[in-house]
């Protein structure tokens, strides 16, 4: 089986954001692999292990070199090859642009599967996914939580509220990962070594114009609450504006 | 009469060098393939120091030193010892037809040689009895379930004790009636018992006490390779070459020509192994540890893992070191693999169960060094098989993303610090390394800024890293984690050593050793003080004035501080006033349960570790346990939460602050 | 005059709440035409708040498949000349809005918490940073749960879908519902997690699991309790344990220690109900209440279901 794995390089969203003249600092980031894609490539690697084949990871990202040791680590999960497209000016909010670049490389690859995490930690749009099957004219199924090999189709769980639904496909097929889709090994520290001898294919691209709408300002969201003791009269006043809180001003209710 | 005539036309001395070449034989075929066995092992260089080396032997092997901690089994073994020592040469006459003596007797000396023998059998008769009667009737808890071979054994020196003086009496009664060598007490004893027996008689038992007593020997020596006699062999190698570097203090994984560690760039991954999973891969002096053990389970008595229901025992992780090489012999000399591995034979479970707190090796009489061939097989687990407890994958991406256990945003650290107006990355005298608990976790920030207040109180100039601080690497390493230890190890000492200051002050124990004795070979010499240490010598000097705690105070001394950081004054002398002691405290203190990466790992409810201690410190009716290291007071306050007990925990620093005596 | 397609979901004999309260942004951007997409929904769709509601009524369409649903809604925004599709950003919304905005060409925000004329707020890295936008081009976007009130129900015309609908491959062989108190701790949007503070195992049964049922919550505890053998290792939330990302984790009797933050810190939002008002839970707490939870709790619940 032919496996395409996307992996998006995210910021540590425990690092400071600082918000200079309406837009986020970014030239303090440290640069990570996006959690939902390490399951993305877990999941390949098992099937590989399965019914044999190739995984190849494929990346979109700027020249920065700083993520190598990361991705080396996803390498030795055990993929056969890394493609990085190195692009001057990258960013992560330009879905429809990243996606039409992802799938040009992609389509070549021929992959019968196409994995990557339901969404980036750093945008959080979900959309990349998608917005590849569609430029890759394959159907897609998305927030998969449990992945299995059904002869020559897939089966897969995706998540819906309150339950799931399961979905049969035959390839080609997008699949994007939920959390705990899989668990995702530790590798061994010689399998990282080993992978320092695999180099990446790095090759460059061009920006490509797409349909994003672009963000004209960033700020802060007004500080957490940072501990608002509610007061109230007794047990139900305090209950009254508990849920008052949740509801107007978390609208988490 | 003498045993040294004919049997059945076949004169004694042809009896005795066979069964001598059978025994002797027997012995010395095992004892080969035990030290093949232990040179399958991979280099270690303890030939060095021959001085201090020499001085220790004398001192720890002839002298008894650390087998007369105890002071019933300890006195009765060194009797037992001792004893040997000096009637040994007794087998040289017996086996010569009495030759020795005659030799002896030309320069005057049989005399004194004699009565030094019957000293020596005296002497190991009285530690014998004092043996059994331990092993039979009082029956310590710690030898329920211990073999038949200790009382067997007793029983069989007890029986070449008792036919040589039965031969010793008979040559007596043989020279000539009432004659008796006064130079042979207890000679003179069993002679006057036996000189009314029937002369036929006597002959009789002064012969059959002679085989007997040759084929007790001969027993010996085939038995002693193989049982926990084989400490007789062991023990030598064992204490002659014991540790020299200080306690607690691990490895890298590949070290130069001059015994520095090899930087991660230029480690040679292709020829390294990490870890231990094959026999070969413990060194030799690991492997001799197996020999040389007596299952004498001090050990097994202060291991927190063993006392808390876990699966590891420290004495049987030795002697599967013994078991495993005797079992796999021929395989392993042949050169080929087993199918069990080490880590099979020891169980994972077992492995991860231990806490380093070295509480094993201090109590080893013949140093045994238990912990490394756990933390040894940790480092195959992590990062060979990849095979290790889930809770720890976690660790180990925190740590290297983040560089704090709890991946927590790095550029937090220093929060703790808000309002005190310290100075941050500025050059000062010392340097306060924080740590981790005391950056991010709360109970611990207060620690943080009770001892800082004091510091600054006292005019002590000191300076914090601020942002840039990063966990010293200490759970990684005991978990087995080398690869990422050294990469941060690496990482601290370049900015350590680019701020130039070297006098470190830390409040967390596992920070004081692994920076103050770990570093060094990662090119990072300082001079690291515990808090303890340093707010005991301004409450000395008066720096500081404090007027002692009025409460019921109780000091729970931590594992990293006290037995393996060899402190236990200063914290007492910091603290000052009238401490209750817990039964188990200074070097014998009872770990926590957080060390070797525990505080990381998954516990059973009905095994737990702080709960045993809690109950120890609860039962001094003292008010609050005092503790100096941050996971000890994590621990001590489950623990005590968990066995409903109300006390208060607080570190040292805790205690000074709220008893500094107000300004006039 | 914009024309703005609505894609609405059905639930059970009426709308969802977050469609209706799409349908009220929709309004104050242009005409709307409401869609509905899925098999026997005639009668629900009717409720949607909406001018002009389509109904693709088809046994193909009974179950969400983003191919076909995308193909329709290509085919009504033409035939509308709409120049914006809004959506509850809902399992089907985060997934269908993105997968349309592709096949359109268009821009697509996702998950906004606000929607209007003056530009949309959307939440980056887990909500620690809002960014804003004003798109000019046409637009898909999803809108947030409870972002805005619902729209106005009024019937308008109905019509039903006449164009294509295209063949999948995708097949949907069941759905499996998951009942209320065994939600995954991982997936669910508000946690309800307990603590030492309950005092018994049974208080864990009385109290937490029936809030978390009436709250349909996951049912989450501290690595205290789980230790005791009060609730079964699963249930755990912190270093240890599961790592959550709820939008709202509610800590009842819970103390706040390090390693249980580790598991929850990255909560869009954190409330408290400790009776020690030291506890280091109400320093990360947006909202907290200091007091006895064996009189707060009940009467949360009590509250929350007469809403």
């Amino acid at each position: 089986m032919n496996i395409a794995v996307l992996i998006k390089m995210v910021p540590d969203t425990e690092s400071r954001l600082e918000i200079v003249d309406g837009s986020l600092k970014e030239d303090g980031f440290k640069y990570m692999v996006n959690p939902y894609d390490e399951f993305a490539v877990e999941q390949a690697v098992q099937f590989k292990e399965i019914v044999g084949g190739k995984v190849t990871l494929v990346s979109l990202f700027s020249d920065n070199t700083s993520i190598d040791t990361d991705l080396r680590k996803m390498l030795a999960i055990g993929a056969d090859e890394t493609i990085v497209l190195r692009q001057q000016g990258y960013r992560g909010d330009r879905p429809s642009a990243n996606a039409r670049i992802l799938s040009e490389t992609v389509k070549k690859l021929n992959a019968d599967v196409v994995i990557c995490g339901v969404q980036g930690i750093d945008y959080y749009q979900a959309a990349t996914g998608p917005m590849v099957a569609h430029f890759l004219g394959i159907p897609h199924v998305s927030g998969v939580t449990n992945l299995e090999l059904n002869g020559d189709k897939l089966t897969a769980s995706r998540q819906i509220e309150g339950g799931l639904q399961i979905i049969e496909t035959p390839t080609p097929i997008l699949i994007t990962a939920q959390k705990d889709m899989t668990k995702v090994r530790f590798p061994a520290l010689k399998d990282i070594m080993m992978s320092k001898r695999k180099p990446f294919d790095n090759r460059d691209v061009d920006t490509k114009e797409g349909s994003d709408v672009l963000t004209t300002e960033c700020s802060l969201p007004p500080a957490r609450g940072g501990g608002v003791i509610l007061e109230g009269d007794g047990p139900e006043g305090k209950v009254d504006k508990l849920i008052e809180k949740l509801k107007m001003e978390a609208k988490v209710l | 009469m003498d045993p040294f005539h004919d049997y059945y036309g076949i004169e004694w001395y042809l009896i005795l060098l066979t069964w001598s070449a059978i025994a002797l034989g027997s012995h010395f075929y095992q004892v080969g393939t035990v030290v093949r066995l232990i040179r399958l092992g991979k280099d270690d260089d303890r030939f060095n120091s021959w001085k201090q080396r020499l001085t220790e032997f004398l001192r720890d092997w002839l002298g008894q030193r650390k087998v007369v901690q105890d002071k019933m089994a300890g006195y009765a073994h060194a009797l037992i010892f001792w004893g040997f020592l000096l009637l040994v040469s007794d087998i040289v006459d017996l086996g010569t037809g009495g030759f020795l003596q005659v030799l002896l007797s030309n320069i005057q000396l049989d005399g004194i040689w004699n009565l030094i023998v019957d000293l020596g059998y005296a002497m190991a008769t009285i530690g014998i009895l004092i043996a059994l009667y331990r092993r039979i009737i009082i029956r310590p808890a710690k030898l329920k379930g211990a073999s038949i071979e200790g009382p067997l054994i007793l029983l069989a020196i007890l029986g070449i004790v008792l036919t040589a003086f039965i031969v010793e009496a008979g040559n007596m009664i043989d020279k000539g009636g009432t004659n008796y060598n006064s130079w042979e007490p207890i000679g003179v004893l069993f002679a006057t018992q036996m000189e009314g027996m029937n002369h036929d008689t006597i002959a009789n038992m002064v012969d059959i006490s002679y085989w007997v007593h040759m084929i007790l020997i001969g027993g010996f020596l085939i038995e002693i390779p193989q049982t926990k006699h084989s400490h007789l062999i062991g023990t030598v190698p064992n204490v002659m070459f014991q540790d020299h570097s200080p306690m607690g203090t691990m490895d890298p994984m590949q070290t130069d020509e001059n015994d520095t560690a090899v930087k991660t760039d230029d480690l040679d991954f292709d020829n390294l192994t990490l870890g231990v999973n094959k026999f070969a891969d413990f060194t030799w002096r690991q492997l001799s540890d197996g020999w040389a053990c007596t299952a004498c389970a001090r050990c097994q008595d202060v291991c927190p893992a063993y006392n808390s229901g876990k699966t590891l025992n420290p004495m049987q992780i030795v002697l599967d070191v013994k078991d495993y090489g005797r079992e796999h012999g021929s395989l392993l000399l042949a050169g080929d693999e087993p199918e069990e591995s080490i880590v099979d034979r020891f169980t994972p479970d077992a492995i991860w169960a231990c806490t380093t707190c070295y509480a094993c090796v201090e109590a080893c009489p013949v140093h045994i060094e238990h912990v490394p061939k756990l933390t040894d097989t940790r480092r195959h687990l992590v990062m060979e098989a990849s095979d290790f407890p889930e809770e720890l994958q976690n660790l180990f991406n925190n740590l290297e993303r983040n560089s704090n256990p709890w991946g927590l945003g790095a550029h937090t650290r220093a929060d703790w610090a808000e309002g005190l107006d310290l100075k941050i990355g500025e050059p000062a005298e010392y340097l306060f390394f924080v740590g981790c608990a005391g950056s991010f976790d709360d109970r611990n920030k207060k620690v943080s800024r009770a001892t800082a207040k004091l510091l600054k109180k006292a005019g002590v100039d000191f300076s914090i890293l601020g942002e840039i601080e990063t966990c010293n690497g200490d759970p990684a390493r005991r978990a087995g984690n080398e690869f990422l230890f050294q990469m941060m190890a690496e990482t601290n000492v370049k900015n350590l050593n680019s701020l130039g200051t070297l006098k470190i002050i830390t409040a967390c124990p596992h920070c004081f050793h692994t920076i103050g004795k770990e570093y060094e070979t990662y090119g990072g010499k300082y001079e690291v003080y515990h808090h303890s240490q340093i707010l005991n010598e301004l409450r000395k000097k008066e720096k500081l004035k404090i007027k002692d705690f009025e409460d019921k105070v109780t000091f729970h001394d931590p594992c990293y501080l006290g037995r393996i950081g060899g402190e236990t004054e200063a914290p007492r002398g910091a603290l000052g006033g009238d401490l209750i002691e817990m039964e188990r405290h200074g070097t014998n203190s009872f770990c926590c349960g957080g060390g070797g990466a525990r505080v990381w790992m998954e516990e059973d409810a009905d095994k737990r570790v702080n709960e045993i201690r809690a109950k120890e410190a609860a039962k001094t009716g003292a008010d609050c346990v005092a503790v100096g290291c941050p996971y000890c007071m994590t621990m001590m306050n489950d623990g005590l939460k968990s066995i409903g007990e109300d006390k208060q925990v607080k570190d040292i620093s805790e205690i000074l602050l709220e008893n500094l005596e107000a300004e006039t | 005059m914009t024309s703005v397609v609505l894609v609405g979901e059905v639930d059970g004999d009426g709308i969802k709440d977050v469609s209706q309260q799409v349908a009220g942004v929709a309004a104050g951007m242009g005409d709307v035409i409401g869609l509905i997409i899925g098999k026997d929904v005639s009668k629900a769709a009717m409720k949607l708040a909406a001018g002009k509601v389509v109904i693709a009524d088809d046994e193909a369409l009974e179950y969400y498949d983003p191919g076909r649903y995308a193909a329709i809604i290509s085919q009504v925004v033409a035939k509308n000349n709409a120049t914006k599709v809004l959506m509850g950003a809902t399992t089907m919304g985060k997934d269908l809005g993105p997968r349309v905005a592709a096949e359109l060409g268009w821009g697509y925000l996702g998950d906004c918490l606000e929607a209007n004329n003056e530009g949309f707020v959307r939440p980056n890295f887990a909500g620690k940073v809002l960014a804003k936008s004003k798109p000019d081009g046409p637009l898909v976007a999803s809108i947030r749960n409870n972002a805005y009130p619902a729209g106005e129900s009024w019937s308008g015309s109905v019509e039903n879908f006449t164009g294509d609908i295209p063949d999948s491959t995708l097949n949907t062989t069941s759905i499996e519902k998951i009942g209320a108190g065994t939600i995954e701790l991982t997936e669910a949007n508000i946690v309800v997690s307990g603590g030492r503070g309950l005092e018994n195992p049974e208080n864990y049964e009385k109290l937490i699991r029936p809030l978390a049922a009436t709250m349909r919550a996951a049912a989450g505890a501290s690595r205290a309790i789980v230790d005791a053998g009060w609730v079964p290792h699963s249930h755990q939330v912190g270093q240890t344990g599961k790592t959550v990302t709820p939008d709202l984790y509610l800590a009842i009797g819970i103390s706040g220690a390090i390693q249980h933050l580790g598991g929850m810190s990255g909560s869009k939002f954190i409330a408290a109900i400790n009776k020690d008002p030291e506890a280091p839970i109400f320093k990360v707490a947006d909202y907290g209440i200091v007091g006895d939870l064996f009189e707060i709790v009940p009467v949360l619940k009590t509250k929350l279901e007469n809403q």
